[in-house]
């Protein structure tokens, strides 16, 4: 039992964790949180079942073939309702213009795919619902290789300094001569694969289910709240402790009380800390 | 002419700032740009480097136009920008800063460049693998002019490298620029210690209110009552 | 009459809306009570999102709940059946309280967090309906409430919901043309100069996220009515952004555009049946459009008096005679008093122990390099930051920390270094925003347009005019002031400081980025600002302006006072001018 819930936990906080990192990527290059945060992961789990289970592709070929149609999404989403709306960042215009992207994707998924859950094929043929069940690992596992893969990015690539020098600051590495516009493309790209991960690491867990996108927009952006925007140490953790509690009042008192409990802690840490438990401090208003 | 400006127009949104500046560097040049708070000398440098649309005028720099060069074209073209209040990276390691300055150039140039840049500031090489955050203000200063020096620039605009340091960093800064001189690197320098900026230049803007109001010759006699009265204004003289 | 004009095409609306069921059948008086119902909650919430600019992408959570409230009360499931609008009564009174819940963290929260709260609770309400089944029938759902004759018929219905709906109309669009409705948009557009004017952020989106979330309810009771069978499937995100986009479509702050907007938007599937399943990618389609090409939405298209040339050659002149009859009676004997103030900004210390003494009837001159801690000191005065030591007392009186709000009322006003202001209002309007501490009527009043409501609108018109006059602005009042010069719009910010009629007027730079007779205008009006017994404090670069007008100045250099004196001392003062020298 107690191993269950903490398997399941770990399985669906890994998600979360992912889902709040691609907020962050996305966040880190250009302050702006996107909608479409969620809709990646939820397409990652569609494109899988479409390419692998419908298709009828090697699950190796679906695999990347999802990940670099969700690259091309968050290329897409940087195009089309990000790069727009950057010069008034203040007004939150991109809050809109990120929303309205999201719907379209969401309806155009339900429209041409389903508007019901369909399966996602076994990928190891590990199934059953036990201990080691797949879908339980693979979210934990790409959770892992992600942590491992950014580790890597930001300490051993230039692009990847390079992306840590337009978080810290825009202005600064625009004035060094850095080509800001294709760093910000670039990760977006990045926060497409990384969320196409997630929803593909987890298509036997949520199925692939257009509706989706909006359940992990929410569950993937209290992580990010937890742990401060742009932190992605606080969104793992925050992630995968949001995934055991969600597990386990699910398992102890019910779905609906866990919705409420998950709904409840989000608002309480928002309220008593806004920036996040670790988070930066406030911006100057005046 | 190495650099030359021609009736500079800049601001932010509404607000107009730069009403038409005409500027002249030649080759290996230093230029001391002073004036009071608000008179547009830092919007000024931005304006030059693409870091804010030019609303008017013209910057050519080595007979090229550099209207459309952005920030990145013109640190490519050796029009390199040290930005106010020595923003490093602080997340990143000195050799990380510099190794990003260095991001344009080909790969095997830029663990040569970076030690050359190091050289001029052995201060901080000591610390090359420290973290940006872990440096002094003063040494934050000059892994940020040191940045500059990774392009290898044929103008370096440096605003405000001696804000906030103590006197002894000041000289220490300053100095780089009449070693830069005596290599024939052109400098812009903005500065709002006077006496010290003018000893290291060769000649001297002066900006209010968003236009040049003096030009002149860093060693010419009465060059302080000239400065007082172009930012006080003859009106106010009691 | 401006009013009448403007009352026409609700009129031309509402009146096609009645012709409606004679002239078509009961399949369009139905769609037509949709889109009633509708207006009835998205009116409400216009306020909430067009005029606060609060992203509540999830009110459908409060239609869900008026819908079960009613239906569940009717039905009689948890207690003995109730009247069907004392059910409608508790579905306005649930919806409130709920709209007051989910509201309040939009006090402390940003954008896309609040979005998300929203968003977040329309989930969770949508859940417990599913999983609540005693009371809510679960997946299967329960019957709506029935109206009594003669409602119950569709046409009967039909004009109760018309009714209403017009109701709405006519209450949001008093409560717009209020001194709150200018709040609100001050509050989306302008939140620190806002504040400044006193305007209580908590109290305001507290009524407008009761009353969008009572109406809300309302909405749902009816819409279970019409539904005639409720389940969860009925109240999809769908629907919320529906009303969500109706409102940015329609256009910001206006309310004709979101009412034309509604009716498109619920008729648009009906059209052909094909976009039925498209519906909501449209609309997602359409907001892309609006946000990327015409943020005004139908609004602006609407809105041809902006599109009219305004004089190109202006130049300001002030009459400094009403200045009078501006600031009568709002005289202080007592200075305002700082002590020993410290405050750091990470570490590094922007004021280090300033002591400053700010007379009334006198202009204060406060001069110093970049970072010396001018506006600093500014902003602590008017309340925004907290110093970590030290006090702000108004003679004996200190000055609460953290509350900018509170400023106005002890007769502080300012203006800020980029102006503030409102740019889709007019200039008049802006200036209004700035007297709303002066209104006497509530919020309810104000809904209803009761007597003392329109006191305080000719109250703060009249006022507002003069304040314009006084800084030179009069012919420009009907203008929006987004087409407004940079050099009107510092004028501007003043005459709106002047509606507080201000014991202590705080300036910011106000000559940065005008013209040399602009600066002299300006001069004199703040030199006769002062003459009537108002104290100045008068941040500034322009150093000629500071020596001219000033009785007092204090120059700052790192956080501390580095010289204090008349202009003629200062001006010869030798570490003053080595200071702005730099030698």
């Amino acid at each position: 039992m107690l191993t269950a819930i903490l398997l399941s936990g770990l399985a669906v906080g890994a998600v979360y964790a992912l889902i709040g990192v691609t907020y962050n990527v996305m966040f880190s290059a250009s302050r702006v949180m996107s909608f479409t945060a969620g809709q990646l992961g939820m397409l990652g789990g569609v494109l899988g079942a479409a390419f692998i289970g419908v298709l009828g592709l090697p699950a190796i070929a679906g695999f990347v073939l999802t990940l670099a149609a969700c690259a091309a999404i968050g290329v897409l989403t940087e195009i089309i309702a990000v790069r727009p709306v950057l010069k008034s960042l203040e007004q939150h215009l991109y809050v809109l213009s990120t929303l309205a992207l999201a719907l379209m994707i969401q309806q155009f998924t339900a429209i041409t795919w389903s508007t019901e859950p369909q399966p996602f094929p076994s990928l190891f043929g590990l199934q059953g619902g036990g201990v080691g069940d797949e879908k339980f690992w693979l979210p934990i596992l790409a959770c892992a290789a992600v942590v491992v893969g950014l580790e890597f990015l930001y300490r051993r690539t230039l692009i990847g300094r390079a992306f840590l020098a337009i978080a810290e600051d825009n202005f600064a590495a625009r004035a060094l001569g850095l080509p800001e516009r294709n760093l910000r493309m670039a990760s977006y790209a990045l926060a497409g694969v990384i969320g196409g991960l997630a929803g593909f690491a987890s298509g036997q867990l949520f199925l692939a289910f257009f509706a989706n996108g909006a359940m992990l927009n929410f569950l993937g952006f209290v992580p990010v709240a937890l742990g401060g925007l742009g932190n992605n140490r606080g969104a793992i953790i925050g992630g995968l402790a949001l995934g055991i509690f969600q597990q386990s009042a699910n398992f102890l008192f019910g779905g609906v009380f866990a919705s409420v409990a998950v709904f409840s802690v989000f608002i309480i840490v928002l309220l008593l800390a806004p920036q996040g438990l670790f988070g930066a401090p406030a911006q100057r208003r005046v | 002419m190495l650099l030359d400006i021609r009736g500079i127009a800049a601001g932010y949104g509404k607000i107009a700032v730069l009403h038409g500046v005409d500027m002249k560097i030649g080759a290996g040049e230093v230029v001391s740009l002073l004036g009071p708070n608000g008179a547009g000398k830092t919007t000024l440098l931005r304006a030059m480097t693409g870091l804010l649309p030019l609303t008017g005028g013209s910057v050519h720099f080595g007979g090229q136009d550099m209207r459309d060069a952005g920030p990145r074209g013109s640190a490519q073209a050796g029009l390199v920008h040290v930005v106010e209040g020595h923003r490093v990276f602080t997340q990143l390691s000195v050799t990380d800063n510099l190794l990003l300055a260095a991001y344009d150039l080909p790969r095997r140039d830029r663990g040569q460049r970076i030690e050359e840049a190091l050289a001029v500031f052995p201060e901080i090489a000591a610390k090359r693998n420290d973290r940006g955050g872990a440096l002094s203000g003063g040494q934050q200063q000059m892994l940020a002019v040191a940045q500059g020096l990774v392009r290898r620039p044929r103008l370096l605009l440096l605003d405000e490298p001696s804000a906030g340091l103590s006197p002894v960093l000041v000289d220490r800064v300053l100095g780089v620029v009449s070693d830069l001189r005596a290599a024939g690197t052109a400098v812009l320098l903005v500065e709002q210690l006077i006496d010290k900026a003018l000893a290291v230049s060769d000649r001297v803007y002066a900006m209010a209110q968003g236009r040049v109001v003096l030009e002149a010759k860093a060693d010419e006699p009465e060059l302080h009552q000239r400065l007082e009265q172009a930012y006080f204004g003859e009106t106010s003289r009691a | 009459m401006g009013l009448l004009k403007q009352a026409l095409p609700f009129v031309g609306i509402f009146a096609a809306a009645l012709i409606l069921p004679l002239v078509s059948n009961d399949y369009w008086t139905l769609i037509a009570t949709r889109a009633a119902i509708y207006w009835v909650l998205v009116s409400a919430l216009n306020l909430v999102v067009g005029f606060a600019g609060q992203l509540a992408i999830g009110w459908v959570a409060m239609l869900t709940l008026g819908a079960y409230t009613t239906s569940v009360l009717v039905a009689g499931n948890v207690m003995p059946p109730v009247n069907v609008f004392l059910a409608l009564g508790a579905a306005a009174l649930v919806g409130g309280v709920a709209g007051v819940i989910v509201g309040l963290p939009a006090l402390r929260l940003r954008t896309f967090y609040f979005a998300m709260t929203t968003l977040g609770f329309a989930t969770i309400v949508t859940q417990i309906a599913l999983a609540w089944q005693d009371v809510t029938g679960g997946g299967i759902g329960l019957v709506g409430p029935v109206m009594p004759a003669p409602l119950d018929s569709i046409f009967g219905f039909y004009l109760f919901c018309l009714a209403l709906a017009a109701f709405c109309t006519w209450i949001t669009a008093n409560v717009a043309h209020s001194r709150f409705g200018r709040s609100l948009v001050a509050i989306r557009d302008a939140d620190v100069a806002a504040e400044s004017a006193g305007i209580s952020k908590p109290l305001l989106l507290g009524s407008v996220f009761l009353f969008a979330g009572a109406m809300a309810g309302i909405a749902g009771g009816l819409f279970a009515t019409l539904q005639s069978y409720i389940s969860p499937e009925a109240f999809t995100f769908d629907l919320s952004v529906l009303f969500f986009i109706a409102i940015l479509i329609g256009g910001r702050g206006s309310i004709l555009g979101p009412l034309i907007a509604t009716i498109v938007l619920t008729w648009l599937p009906e059209f052909a049946a094909p976009l039925v399943a498209w519906s909501t990618f449209l609309y997602a389609v359409l907001l892309l459009v609006i946000v990327l090409a015409a943020p005004g939405g139908i609004a602006a298209l609407l809105d041809f008096r902006s599109r009219r040339p305004i004089e190109a050659d202006r130049s300001i002149v002030v009459h400094t005679d009403v200045l009078p009859e501006i600031l009568a009676g709002r005289l202080s004997a007592d200075p305002i008093l700082l002590k020993g103030i410290v405050l750091s900004f990470g570490g590094v210390r922007a004021i280090d122990g300033l002591d400053l003494q700010v007379e009334p009837g006198q202009v204060h001159g406060l001069i110093g390099p970049n970072g010396s801690g001018k506006t600093t000191t500014l902003n602590v005065i008017s309340g925004f930051y907290h110093p970590e030591a030290g006090s702000v007392t108004l003679g004996t009186a200190p000055l609460p920390m953290d509350a900018p709000q509170t400023r106005a009322a002890s007769g502080i006003a300012r203006t800020f270094q980029t102006p503030r202001i409102i740019g889709e209002s007019t200039v008049l309007q802006n200036v209004m925003v700035g007297g709303a501490i002066n209104g006497k009527g509530s919020f309810v009043e104000s809904l209803l347009a009761l007597p003392r409501h329109r006191h305080d609108e000719a109250m703060l018109r009249h006022d507002a005019l003069l304040a314009l006059r006084c800084v030179g602005l009069a012919g420009l009042a009907e203008v929006r002031a987004d087409r407004l010069q940079h050099s009107e719009l510092r004028f501007l910010e003043i005459a709106r400081a002047l509606m507080v009629r201000p014991r202590f007027l705080l300036l910011d730079e106000p000559a940065a980025g005008l013209s040399g007779d602009e600066i002299h205008s300006l001069g004199s009006l703040i030199r006769a600002i002062s003459r009537q017994g108002t104290g100045v404090l008068l941040v500034e670069h322009h150093a000629d302006l500071i020596f001219e007008i000033c009785d007092q100045v204090t120059v700052l250099n790192l956080g501390r006072e580095l010289a204090a004196g008349t202009p003629a001392e200062i001006r010869v003062h030798s570490e003053v001018v080595s200071a702005y020298l730099g030698s």
